[in-house]
């Protein structure tokens, strides 16, 4: 497994508040990673550094081993780096082939420049289908979607965009067990390609811990645990989680 | 298993079809022009067609327009008194002695202009196109009695000219009907109709994706502007004099109208312009039969009322259905 993403001493501060406290991550291809902390904890900043929203106080970030900067969120994009939301990437009255292309649309060849329907809609319907997802029609408006399924072609789209870093923010909040097992299943297939980075934030430490390979526990801006996801428990991580707590409020 | 799955999607798509505003509106129209040519022989005939055709045509030209503001949540309540000032701008260019042609270009380039003020104001300035407008609305028709110090005017231009440009019985609706195919190409198959949906949709998922949501918003205000004062060159070359109280806001609210009748949502997001091709008409429709009706004029405006109201809650609750249909 080659490293697709890697981090280091990430500090960011917002005033008199420092969000990151020198946090230093990494993530191979056909890996999953996963963010645990509360809310507060800083896992939104580090997301928001890693897709160029954010730029760090100091740190630096290498992709595939070389130091780059992330300036913007259209320079982490041409690296390959997407971060999925689950409620803002997509456009409810639109066609599912429509969002899957909004903004890169296929045109006719001439002058006029017309959307290439046909070839959109095959294109969604290959795409869809090369990451297992499901639907009765890619015609289907983005809004009669359950919210699993408009998870998963958000990250349809990100993939068939080329996106190889994959950061997936709070990807199953809010979702019943069936809609949550349709996106736990499209994490382990596109793991299992192996040309796929992942990262998720999350809250909930035993799903965590079902679909990564690693997880990473972040509190009040530093990495306070890190762990292969086989070698811990939820038990344990709440102990530590609670002791951090103790020790803070103590000292 | 494969087969029921494509007769399902088949009965579905009839069903969904069935549950489109537009289907629902040509129903009534049809309905209702069933009940008027029977109530009263005159309807279909060839008078009685061509005033129906001029009585669609106004509002259905406003109403593109309005639809792809209101898709992007956007309104203009002005529309209407570009639609007064229109064919003031032309004349006042063409007693200069610029040939009519050429003024009637530079009468609806003002009117371009107008449309970009009140876009450049509106994203500019982030004030409600609903303000905007309301402002543009009272400062146009200003504009337009200063310039005709408050007196009609009659057009000139040679019988060519002005018959291509609405004195032939049917040439507004022929420009309606255009104008309608090249937006509902504009709206159903370019990148510039599917981004106005999205702004509509979605205006942070937009932002994201890096659609230029500004341009396409002022570029649909310079678009309403402009079909509307088109609308008023047409409508007084049709008439034969210009008034400086043309138009206003009824021709605006009926615009509006026939696009929210036709499924456009006022919230943003959803609309066709074929849409408010039968909105118009179905507004045409009643207008002109019940004039033939000889109902009386107090009436007339009650009906008219009742029936927007029943048609957009009819709208609201289809799309209900549609959206609860999977």
């Amino acid at each position: 497994m080659s490293e697709a993403i890697r981090a280091e001493n990430l500090v960011k501060t917002f005033g008199h508040v420092t969000a990151l406290n020198g946090v230093s991550m990494n993530v191979s291809r056909g890996e999953t990673l996963g963010i645990l902390g509360d809310n507060g904890a800083g896992k939104s900043t580090l997301i928001k550094i890693l897709t160029g929203y954010h730029q760090p106080d100091s740190g630096q970030v290498y992709v595939d081993g070389e130091p780059v900067r992330l300036g913007s969120v259209d320079e982490a994009r041409a690296l390959g780096i997407e971060c999925v939301y689950q409620d803002l990437a997509l456009v409810n009255g639109l066609s599912i082939y429509h969002n899957m292309f909004l903004k890169r649309e296929l045109l006719w060849g001439g002058p006029f420049g017309f959307l290439n329907h046909r070839e959109m809609r095959r294109r969604a319907r290959e795409a869809l289908e090369e990451i297992g997802i499901a639907v009765s029609s890619v015609d289907l408006e983005v809004g009669q979607l359950s919210g699993g399924q408009r998870q998963a072609i958000a990250v349809a789209r990100a993939v068939s965009s080329n996106a190889r870093i994959l950061l997936l923010d709070e990807p199953l909040a809010a979702m019943g067990a069936r809609e949550a097992r349709l996106i736990i299943d499209l994490i382990d297939r596109l793991r299992a390609r192996g040309d796929i980075a992942i990262v998720m934030i999350a809250h909930n430490y035993a799903q965590t811990l079902e679909i990564c390979d690693r997880i990473m526990l972040i509190q009040h801006g530093e990495v306070t645990y890190e762990s292969r996801a086989g070698e811990t428990s939820a038990e344990e991580l709440l102990e530590i989680v609670r002791r951090e707590y103790r020790a803070a409020r103590s000292g | 298993m494969a087969d029921t799955a494509v007769r399902g999607g088949l009965a579905r798509r009839a069903y969904a079809l069935l549950l489109r505003p537009e289907a629902s509106v040509i129903v009534v129209s049809a309905a209702l022009v069933i009940y008027f040519e029977f109530a009263n022989r005159n309807f279909l005939t060839g008078a009685n067609v061509q005033t129906l055709s001029q009585f669609v045509a106004a509002p259905v030209i406003i109403a593109c327009g309005e639809i792809m503001l209101l898709i992007c949540r956007e309104i203009d309540l002005s529309v209407g008194q570009v639609f007064a000032l229109a064919p003031f701008l032309m004349e006042n260019i063409n007693d200069v002695g610029v040939p009519e042609p050429i003024a009637i270009v530079a009468a609806l380039a003002v009117c371009a202009l107008i449309g970009l003020v009140i876009g450049l104001i509106t994203i500019g300035l982030r004030v409600p196109s609903f303000i905007t407008t309301l402002g543009m609305l009272f400062l146009i028709t200003g504009l337009t009695l200063t310039i005709s110090r408050g007196y009609p005017a009659n057009t000139s231009g040679g019988p060519l000219l002005t018959g291509i440009m609405g004195d032939w019985a049917y040439s507004e609706i022929v420009w309606a009907l255009a104008i309608v195919a090249i937006m509902h190409i504009v709206l159903r198959h370019t990148r510039w109709g599917l981004h106005t949906i999205a702004i509509g949709g979605n205006i942070v998922a937009s932002a994201e994706a890096g659609i230029a949501i500004n341009r396409i918003k002022i570029g649909n205000f310079v678009l309403t502007s402009t079909l509307g004062g088109l609308t008023g060159l047409l409508e007084a070359f049709r008439v034969g004099s210009i008034d400086p109280l043309a138009g206003g806001s009824n021709i605006m609210f009926l615009g509006v109208a026939s696009g929210v009748i036709g499924g456009t949502a006022i919230a943003g997001g959803a609309g066709t312009i074929i849409g408010g091709l039968v909105g118009g008409i179905m507004l045409g429709v009643m207008q002109d039969g019940f004039t033939l009706q000889g109902i009386n004029a107090f009436t007339f405006d009650i009906i008219i009322g009742a029936a927007i109201l029943i048609a957009m809650v009819a709208n609201i609750h289809l799309a209900r259905l549609r959206g609860s249909g999977q």
